[in-house]
């Protein structure tokens, strides 16, 4: 259970180490195994979690709840989520324009030792390579050369024989001849020259050798060269020529970076895997260091102890911290990110499911354009087209969708030695003629090229079998892009793919028998994809997919067949019934909101010590349900009631989206809520070894009588507040004592050695707050640590913010009496009163249709369902057979009610529009919020109203509102707001000099300390800011003069 | 008051043994070791509004 102590959930890492003492002659090879080197911290829930694959009756029995996702980590007593970044794919070839309209290709290569960045352009009809450590644009002709393709005409057959590729590709080729570089020697020594690293000789062999080791280890860092030989990289530059030239004969060749199949998802276990090895080689250097550095001391007999050099502390603290903090620093990879880890918000249980699914992004935020921020085609069924923040990380900040899945690495060796075996042509064995014939495909596995093939679509179909037979990777993914005529496999980790039911000739593979074998629980999701029925499918390959979104609309050239509609959304967008016939921004609005409903949290919220913790008191599930309420157990942590709602307007009090609700309503609990607040106190220790004691409250003696304090009326024996206790403002609940004296030696002290600090309760004045529990431990410094949590019961106040599941948020107007409110023939009597105003601008016809469902739910005592898109796969019921089940239960089959005032008893001239609605109490309170100030504290500095209502602050007339005074030419107004309400200051001014005098009480008088005479003093009334800003700007040699006048 | 306090006893979160502490003593329970002791309900009587 987190949060409860410092704690951080992690397990140790053992090594084996093998290490060989002694001279060549007498060797002698020492062993040790499971020696510690540190600590890493496990996510909740994953495999090495010990909650994993616990039943509901083994996780009630360890006190944790078995509706908790997991996904986090718990880091030094706080749960942290490591956010899914999101980035542009690794090892790619993208063409793109820049600013300057040049076109492009570049490759961000990254490999185990180094990571690069290759881009060639073409400026001018040349092309040009252009890498950080050139000094400047090298024509790729002259790499080509250095590569070793002396020959033009073997550049040209690579890159196409057509003259329209040619054509394009001679002002190159000139270039490079006028710069009369022929050779490969001559190449190599003109690079040389160009590179800015290491450092500079005339040498002209040292030339070559830099750059030979640019070519080798910089310039597309991700194509092996093996044994020196170039030609896979030269291959590979054609290959990003080719392309270059094609963009340009064809401009929709341009590659899309906002395409979801050109981005890749890192997730935690990529991120902190990049920390280990970064933490783990400097530990290696660390070891390697130290013990150098002792053997040289040591007596050559006294074998050295090599496992006292490992401190497992470096590689511990060095996980715990980026966790904690969320700062990836790491120079080895030269990343420097911020903000990659979160604190989880448990403010509902949707709100903390719906951080596992967020895709933090790539760019800045600040970022105008409207590109990345765009819904692309590409994202449905991976990421949730509803669920994005307002404002600036609108469309940039993204969630999962409900069946996305990222993949992990997959191992590479196999697959290569497969594709060979299919019948992949080795590029070694291609001259540069073959490289583009019209007859064959290249085929690129995981952004290398392998070789060609002559038959794309046999190779990809094998693959795939070999996949659904379970041979290879299940995420394997292989892609014919005619355009390109290339073959694109994909084993990296990163892609996002979700799984489809495939089909025959457009005939699903899964048949009755099976669904019937999956409801009986005899087969599994998993069995189904062993089996071959479903596969996952990746963006890219989604493109040689034809996918039905329905069994029946399948024709004979569908593949594959959409699993479920509403998988589209993810789980903040799927608690919402009918989301597919509300206007698309209120669903975004719902999403937001959603995760601010108060609810429950888990099933053990009250064994929990979270700071802030908000509770429904009778939460329900919602009576209009969808199949994604069902599948992350919203149905059992409820956030809401089911109220019912009246759509009318009633007195002036529900303008402008606010609703009345009824007063009994309210005394049965409708919108009662809980509000705990965790109050720590600690038990300091100071220099001197001397620490804080924590007493029981003593008597005093007031007017003769023995009392206790009545501040301290809460206290126990031990000096500490029991639970159960109601506590109110000013009350002490530990009566703590500091010493006096807390530097220097100590002695034994006394009673009168320490003073009272003890910690009191800043509560809301007038409110019933109660000591919920009070716990006891030990922080990582070894300081008691008591924490209190305070429980607060609230009714919904006139101001309370409420919400349905449409977006449609409204404070309470006002609170009328149950006699008033109005009632139906039945004697039915709404909970609240919602404005009909609120429909037509917003247009949420799924609110409506949640009403009459939820009215037809409650008078046949079944839930109905509301799932998106869920009308033709029956997991939303329709509109007509919701009123078919109104009319035989006696109501109307418009949902509407014959309605009488409560007021005056008669009939409203109306049919209301009346039924449950499942309402949302959101955490926005008025009772955190009101605040008002007549007087109060100052600051010292400026002797001004402090800010901020915690601080009980003043209400600034800022510059904005002081314009529209002075142009109305409220003088007075405008004196007395900024100076007699806030900071006024008499000050004595000398006329002469024109600067601040003071008044000296020895000889009674204001005297001037420039003219040190007392003759010229006045005194004049002026902001305290302001002759603040007269001595600043004194202290800095700027001397302000008033310049005074008689009036 | 009594002059002579009986000690204040606390729950271990734990297996729910009740620890006596003193002041300066280890916040950790006599039975099981676990490190968080929880306050036992005020024995006060304590009248709660109902609204």
């Amino acid at each position: 259970m987190p949060s409860e102590g410092p704690y951080v959930y992690a397990a140790p890492i053992y090594v084996d180490v093998e290490y060989s003492i002694g001279s060549q002659s007498h060797k002698s090879i020492e062993k040790k195994e499971r020696v510690l080197i540190g600590r890493m911290p496990i996510m909740l829930r994953s495999r090495l979690c010990t909650l994993n694959g616990k039943d509901e009756a083994e996780l009630a029995k360890l006190g944790e709840c078995p509706l908790d996702p997991g996904g986090y980590f718990v880091v030094k007593g706080a749960e942290k989520v490591i956010l899914i970044q999101e980035q542009l794919s690794k090892n790619r070839i993208i063409i793109d324009s820049d600013s300057k309209g040049r076109i492009m290709a570049s490759v961000t290569s990254s490999t185990a030792e180094t990571k690069t960045k290759t881009v060639i352009f073409m400026e001018k009809e040349k092309i040009y390579l252009q890498l950080n450590q050139l000094k400047k644009k090298v024509p790729i002709v002259v790499i080509m050369k250095a590569m070793g393709m002396e020959s033009d005409q073997e550049i040209v057959q690579m890159i196409g024989r057509d003259p329209r590729y040619s054509s394009l590709f001679i002002p190159s080729l000139q270039e490079c001849a006028m710069m009369k570089i022929f050779t490969q020697r001559q190449a190599l020594e003109y690079l040389g020259e160009m590179v800015s690293m290491g450092k500079t000789s005339s040498d002209p062999s040292v030339k070559v050798e830099k750059a030979c080791e640019l070519l080798l280890n910089v310039f597309l860092a991700n194509v092996p060269v093996k044994q020196g030989n170039f030609r896979p990289k030269c291959i590979y530059v054609a290959v990003m020529l080719r392309r270059m030239v094609d963009a340009v004969l064809n401009a929709d060749t341009f590659d899309d970076k906002d395409y979801v199949g050109n981005k890749r998802l890192e997730l935690s276990g990529q991120l902190i895997s990049l920390l280990f090895e970064d933490l783990f080689k400097n530990m290696n250097n660390d070891i390697l260091l130290a013990f150098d550095k002792s053997f040289d001391k040591r007596s050559r007999s006294n074998p050295p102890n090599f496992i006292k050099y490992i401190f497992p502390d470096t590689i511990t603290k060095g996980l715990e911290k980026p966790i904690s903090t969320g700062n990836w620093d790491l120079k080895r990879f030269k990343m420097h990110r911020k903000g990659v880890s979160q604190v989880l918000s448990r403010l509902s249980f949707i709100a903390a499911l719906g951080y596992m699914t967020k895709v933090s992004p790539q760019f800045e935020k600040t970022r105008k354009v409207s590109g990345p921020r765009a819904l692309q085609p590409s994202q449905w069924g991976m990421l949730c087209p509803c669920d994005t923040p307002e404002g600036e990380g609108c469309g940039l900040t993204k969630n999962l969708a409900l069946m996305t899945h990222v993949t992990t690495d997959d191992e590479e060796g196999p697959l290569i030695y497969l594709c060979y075996t299919l019948g992949v042509e080795d590029l070694e064995l291609l001259s540069a003629e073959e490289l583009h014939s019209p007859n064959s495909y290249l085929v690129i596995f995981n952004g290398l090229i392998l070789g060609k093939h002559r038959r794309p679509q046999y190779f990809s179909n094998a693959v795939r079998r070999l996949r659904r037979s379970g041979k290879i990777g299940e995420f394997v993914s292989v892609f014919v892009n005619e355009k390109q005529r290339c073959v694109y496999l994909a084993s990296d980790g990163g892609r996002v793919c979700r799984p489809l039911v495939i089909a025959d000739k457009g005939v699903s593979r899964i048949k009755d028998h099976h669904m019937k074998e999956l409801q009986d629980g005899v087969r599994s999701f998993n069995d189904f994809l062993r089996e071959g029925l479903l596969e996952y499918l990746d963006v890219n390959e989604e493109n040689n997919a034809l996918i039905a979104l329905y069994e029946g609309e399948a024709t004979e050239k569908t593949t594959h067949i959409e699993i479920e509609p509403f998988t589209i959304l993810g789980v903040c967008a799927g608690l919402i019934p009918f989301p597919h016939h509300n206007q698309s921004p209120r669903n975004t609005y719902q999403c937001a909101m959603g995760k601010q409903a108060m609810g429950n949290i888990a099933y053990n919220q009250l064994c929990r010590m979270d700071t802030l913790l908000n509770l429904l008191v009778y939460p329900q599930r919602p009576l209009l349900t969808t199949k994604t309420i069902e599948l992350i157990g919203f149905d059992k942590l409820g956030a809401g009631q089911n109220a019912t709602v009246a759509v009318m307007s009633y007195s002036g009090y529900d303008i402008e989206d606010a609703i009345v609700m009824n007063k009994s309503s309210l005394d049965r609990g409708f919108g009662r809520c809980i509000v705990m607040k965790k109050y720590s106190v600690k038990q300091e220790t100071y220099q001197n070894n001397t620490s804080d004691r924590i007493v029981r409250p003593q008597m005093e003696i007031v007017k003769g009588e023995l009392r206790l304090d009545p501040k301290m009326q809460i206290l126990d024996a031990d000096g500490i507040a029991s639970p159960g206790e109601i506590i109110r403002p000013h009350n002490i609940y530990v009566n703590r004592q500091s010493p006096k004296c807390t530097r220097g030696e100590s002695s034994k002290l006394l009673d009168s050695d320490y003073r009272p600090s003890p910690a009191t309760f800043h509560g809301i004045e007038g409110e019933t707050t109660v000591i919920d529990r009070v716990a006891l431990c030990t922080d990582i410094d070894n300081k008691l640590c008591i924490k209190f949590l305070v429980r607060h019961t609230r009714r919904p106040e006139v101001g309370d913010k409420f919400s349905s599941r449409h977006g449609q948020k409204g404070v309470c107007g006002t609170i009328v009496q149950q006699e008033d409110f109005p009632f139906s023939e039945r004697g039915i009597c709404p909970d609240l009163i919602m404005n009909p105003h609120g429909y037509p601008s917003r247009m949420t016809i799924g609110k409506m249709i949640e009403l009459l469902g939820g009215k037809a739910g409650v008078s046949c005592g079944r839930f109905h369902y509301g799932s998106a898109f869920g009308e033709p796969s029956g997991h939303a019921d329709r509109v007509e057979a919701i009123s078919d089940t109104l009319v035989k239960h006696g109501f109307s089959y418009s949902g509407k009610d014959f309605i009488y005032s409560g007021i005056t008893g008669c009939p409203l001239q109306a049919y209301i529009f009346m039924g449950p609605i499942y309402y949302q109490k959101l955490k926005h309170m008025v009772i955190d919020k009101m605040h008002a100030r007549a007087r109060g504290p100052k600051v010292m500095l400026t002797r001004q109203p402090t800010e901020g209502r915690s601080r009980d602050g003043g209400l600034r007339l800022g510059e904005m509102e002081r314009d529209c005074l002075i142009a109305y030419g409220a003088s007075m107004l405008l004196f007395e707001r900024l100076m007699v309400s806030s900071d006024p200051y008499e000050a004595k001014v000398c006329k002469k000099c024109g600067l601040l005098g003071y008044y000296n009480h020895k000889l009674k008088t204001p005297y001037c300390t420039m003219c040190k005479n007392r003759d010229n003093i006045s005194s004049m009334k002026l902001p305290y800011a302001c002759k603040l800003l007269f001595q600043e700007m004194q202290s800095m040699n700027i001397v302000p003069r008033l310049q005074l006048t008689e009036d | 008051m009594d002059p002579q306090p009986e000690p204040v006893s606390y729950i271990c979160g734990d297996c729910g043994a009740e620890n006596t502490l003193k002041q300066g003593d280890v916040i950790q329970c006599r039975e099981c070791g676990y490190r968080i002791l929880y306050k036992k309900r005020t024995r006060r009587i304590v009248q709660y509004e109902a609204r």
